[in-house]
């Protein structure tokens, strides 16, 4: 393609040319592979012609669907070594898996042992943070059968329907999920409620698990909507593309498997009024505020508080929820639970 | 499972509202993950007047994972393969979300219509016209072949109306 600036200079009114072979007109619009803009010159038009059509390159270029088949595939092979979500492992688990590595993860994992005493895995699809953050919440609500807060989420996801409507979703869109993590929660305080045993296996159930997220993927992308004049100076400088509000949502918040991001963490816990903690294991050696951490300060942990802002006009017009609900540890592009000692 | 359940409430809301007129669902009598959509060609585009024919085939993973569609009727648009009808459309492929429905999905194609993105182009013929400016060559390039293998909408309203506003692009070739 990109020699055909030099030829046929004669032959650059396209129409003319197909004009005067109308048998070969549809085989003549037939397409060639994609090639970058940089590629072509105006003059390259005049090549439309049928009888320089090349066989040869017309046939290999995988078309979109059978891209997206083997994207699902190596999706399908990370599945089968990784579940969904994990079983709750010792936090020993972790500071095995960087032994032949950087002392920096190792000293930092003894930090995160003295608040810390377990992990729960979860799968790195993309989808990390909602499952684990979803997951992490929940558990949290069975295990302390934490009734009024159960009440209190119930009533704000009930709340978020007309929202998600105002944002541009349609009711069957997210009505189906929705009932399924109301009514898991709703069965907390009955006679048959859910167990942790039981919000796993939903949680490893794929077609379950998977709406869940989609659900609370769909409840980020309004409540930034909603708040779009607070999120748009950051969403605009966290790309090189400068993305719009409207443009983020679509690209990076919708679709499943796009990772999350601080802009994603606060909305969701905005909307549903829950703190989050994350804790960060990274290689930066650096000393912040809210660090923690004994004094040698490679072996200082950062951790940043998600903190929802209550609305002054809220009905939860109860003392600030301060103390995160959920701890999730962060390593570049991956979360998972932690549980606090 | 799911699929079939999201589909029918999709079928149940489009028979309701019926919202588009620009656009036609039918699901297959025999199954309901196989769906024809009709489109009219968008007004002030060169497939205007014309009706296209899109083949939907809503994969068992639905809404999960995107319904496979692409143009049954032969068109000439740079994001459209000529040959196999396969669609360059992002919400298709890789920012698609649970969230777009059927009905959203044939909009988005209508957009696409009407707002072709030469730059990646399925049809390079059709992109470079685009690419080299040539409006009019385009235009009557996807005309003829709308006028040879599209449909005429039976007693339609929409093939004689002239848009009221009339500065645009495709106007300067008439």
């Amino acid at each position: 393609m990109s020699q055909t600036g030099s030829q046929s200079p004669d032959r650059v009114s396209t129409i003319s040319t197909w004009q005067q072979q109308p048998d070969n007109i549809v085989d003549g619009a037939e397409s060639r592979p994609t090639v970058s803009v940089g590629e072509h010159s105006l003059a390259s038009v005049g090549e439309a012609g049928p009888e320089q059509k090349s066989e040869q390159v017309t046939s290999e270029r995988p078309t979109d669907e059978q891209i997206l088949a083997q994207e699902n595939q190596i999706k399908a092979e990370e599945a089968q070594r990784h579940s969904l979500i994990g079983g709750i492992e010792p936090l020993s688990a972790l500071a095995k898996e960087y032994e032949a590595g950087s002392s920096v993860f190792v000293n930092k994992i003894k930090t995160v042992e003295a608040s810390y005493r377990a992990i729960r895995r979860a799968r790195g699809d993309g989808n990390c943070f909602f499952r684990s953050f979803v997951f992490a919440y929940m558990e949290q609500l069975v295990n302390l059968q934490d009734l009024p807060e159960r009440n209190r989420v119930v009533t704000c996801i009930r709340q978020w329907e007309k929202k998600l409507v105002e944002a541009g979703f349609e009711q069957l869109v997210f009505e189906d999920p929705q009932m399924i993590i109301i009514d898991q929660l709703n069965s907390l305080g009955t006679l048959d409620p859910l167990k942790v045993s039981v919000l796993e296996s939903n949680m490893l159930d794929a077609e379950l698990a998977n709406q869940v997220v989609m659900y609370f993927r769909m409840l980020t992308s309004a409540a930034i909507q909603l708040r779009a004049d607070f999120f748009a100076p950051f969403i605009m400088g966290m790309t090189d593309e400068g993305l719009t509000v409207e443009q983020f949502r679509r690209r990076c918040v919708e679709p499943m498997g796009e990772e999350s991001d601080h802009v994603h963490i606060v909305a969701l816990t905005d909307a549903l009024q829950v703190p989050v903690r994350v804790v960060y294991l990274d290689r930066s050696l650096n000393v912040m505020a809210g660090g923690f951490g004994g004094g040698d300060s490679s072996a200082q942990v950062n951790h940043h508080d998600f903190i929802p802002e209550t609305a002054p006009s809220a009905a939860t017009a109860t003392a600030k929820p301060l103390i995160p609900r959920v701890h999730l540890l962060y390593r570049p592009g991956h979360y998972d639970i932690l549980y606090p000692i | 499972m799911t699929a079939k359940t999201r589909v029918m409430k999709e079928y149940k809301e489009i028979s309701r509202s019926q919202a588009d007129e620009a656009i036609e669902l039918l699901p297959d009598e025999r199954n309901i993950l196989l769906w024809k959509g009709l489109i009219k060609g968008p007004q002030e585009s060169p497939y205007e007047g014309h009706i296209f024919e899109l083949g939907i085939k809503v994969p068992d993973s639905y809404p999960l994972a995107p319904p496979a569609v692409h143009f049954v009727t032969k068109i000439f648009h740079p994001n459209v393969h000529f040959k196999t009808g396969e669609i360059c459309l992002d919400i298709l492929k890789t920012s698609w979300s649970p969230a777009w429905t059927l009905q959203a999905v044939c909009r988005a194609v209508l957009a696409l219509l009407s707002a072709p993105a030469p730059d990646s182009p399925l049809n390079c013929d059709a992109g470079n016209l685009l690419r080299a400016q040539d409006m009019r060559g385009y235009s009557s390039m996807a005309r003829m072949y709308a006028t040879r293998l599209a449909a005429m909408p039976q007693g339609s309203s929409i093939v004689e109306q002239p848009h009221p506003s009339s500065l645009n692009t495709f106007k300067e070739d008439h």
